[in-house]
């Protein structure tokens, strides 16, 4: 049950959002995210948006691995 | 990279021979991610992963299942729930077994969807089992403020949501390092493993994918050679120090503290939240008035020392034998992110 949905924001009305994940489509709770704009990657849980991605996880990890 | 001469994550790991690390994962989909990419088999025997309690439905306790099945049983509320719960046992029976007689229980994908059956079934009294951590409580939130904004009469959540900061410290000593579970930072923020390190408990947040798990791992294991203690956040694409503001304020307007007992870890105080007296009208265990229940759990089951990493899954004598996905004897066998499930599933 825990398991996050990367996806990706294709439609936004009135606090949801529809989503892309891999050619599924759903609608999602977009309340806690004020910010949000169709085309960006939000992390799914439960059925709500809990978080924007701001990269992909290839630059994510080189950036640590040098600051380390 | 100049300190690690240009290694790579998984160099690094594979290179390893200090003296042994234990690390945990606290998060039960690291557990099963890290089996799932085959992660353990290129860690060194120096470096030990244990599972954590940061599975929600492992540590959800035998009275909780109990209280579901008489809302169901005796109350004649329609259930909806996460399906992992359905099959975890009760003191007398699981929800698989109470819908064997009679009991109607719909799985569901979030609490909203819970929200929209009430809205479409008026005459029916639905309930909603309300288990998880900081990621998943935001939604049974947002899920109650609907009902209440639709003027549902027929929507109430039976509430066991949990927080971390507390289970930490109950597990302070049980490992080296503790791999922090990605999503709950999202929503917490990276203070409360920040105040960690300065009480000398290290840790990394990480994300999910092979690399990420990798550079968090290379990056635990890099750190506690050097001694001192630490915090990283590996999830920063993800994870902001801040969290989710609007989500913690969420919760906060509609929850509250209150102590809660973790399956085999016993009760941990102020790490659950519960409804706040002026949402009691979509709080199920005052809308059915349910008596206090004390569950009582099958003795052989071994969770409680799995969860703080005292014994692995293959310590516990029924595991694999009378224990197994298809009939479990303990929760941490049923949930896909379980830790004994896992063990199960890839054969360790
Ligand atoms: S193998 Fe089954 S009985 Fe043993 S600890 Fe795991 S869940 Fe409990």
């Amino acid at each position: 049950m825990c398991v996050g949905l990367s996806a990706k924001v294709v439609d936004l009305k009135d606090g949801t959002a529809v989503i892309d994940a891999s050619g599924a489509k759903r609608s999602v709770s977009a309340e806690l995210l004020d910010d949000l704009e169709v085309g960006d990657y939000v992390m799914v849980h439960a059925g709500v948006a809990i978080a924007k991605i701001t990269d992909d996880d290839e630059n994510e990890t080189n950036k640590i691995m040098e600051e380390l | 990279m100049d300190n690690l001469n240009g290694l790579s994550p998984k160099e690094i790991l594979k290179g390893y021979n200090g003296r042994k690390l234990r690390i945990m994962e606290v998060c039960g989909t690291h557990t099963h991610e890290i089996f799932r990419l085959g992660i353990r088999k290129i860690l060194p025997e120096s470096i030990e992963l244990i599972s954590g309690p940061g599975c929600p439905v492992c540590v959800t306790p035998v009275g909780y299942i109990d209280e579901a099945c008489i809302l169901a049983l005796e109350k004649n509320c329609v259930i909806c729930t996460f399906g992992d719960l359905i099959r975890v046992p009760g003191t007398e029976m699981s929800l698989a077994d109470a819908r064997g007689k009679g009991a109607q229980i719909k799985t569901v994908y979030s609490p909203l969807d819970a929200v929209d059956f009430a809205k479409e079934n008026p005459h029916k009294q639905v309930v909603f089992l309300a288990v998880g951590f900081e990621t998943t409580t935001p939604s049974a939130c947002i899920a109650v403020e609907k009902a209440r904004k639709d003027g549902l009469d027929n929507f109430s959540i039976l509430c066991a949501n949990k927080t971390m900061p507390n289970a930490y410290q109950a597990l302070k000593g049980s490992a080296d390092a503790f791999l922090f579970p990605g999503h709950v930072n999202a929503i917490t923020g990276n203070a409360t493993c920040k105040a960690l390190s300065e009480q000398g408990v290290s840790g990394v947040v990480a994300g999910f994918t092979a690399k990420e798990l990798l550079t968090a791992l290379a990056v635990t294991v890099t750190l506690l050679q050097k001694g001192e203690p630490f915090f990283v956040n590996c999830y920063p694409r993800v994870v902001k120090d801040e969290g989710s503001p609007a989500a913690q304020k969420l919760m906060a307007k509609v929850m509250e503290p209150c102590d809660s007992e973790w399956r085999g870890l016993g009760v941990i105080k102020m790490s659950g939240m519960k409804l706040r007296e002026e949402y009691a009208d979509f709080d199920a265990r005052k809308k059915y008035s349910l008596p206090e229940i004390k569950g009582k759990p099958n003795p052989a089951c071994r969770c409680g020392d799995v969860l703080q990493g005292k014994c692995k899954p293959c310590d516990c004598k029924v595991f694999g034998k009378v224990c197994t996905p298809q009939h479990p004897v303990g929760a941490c066998m049923v949930s896909g992110e379980g830790a004994c499930s896992a063990y199960y599933q890839y054969g360790m």
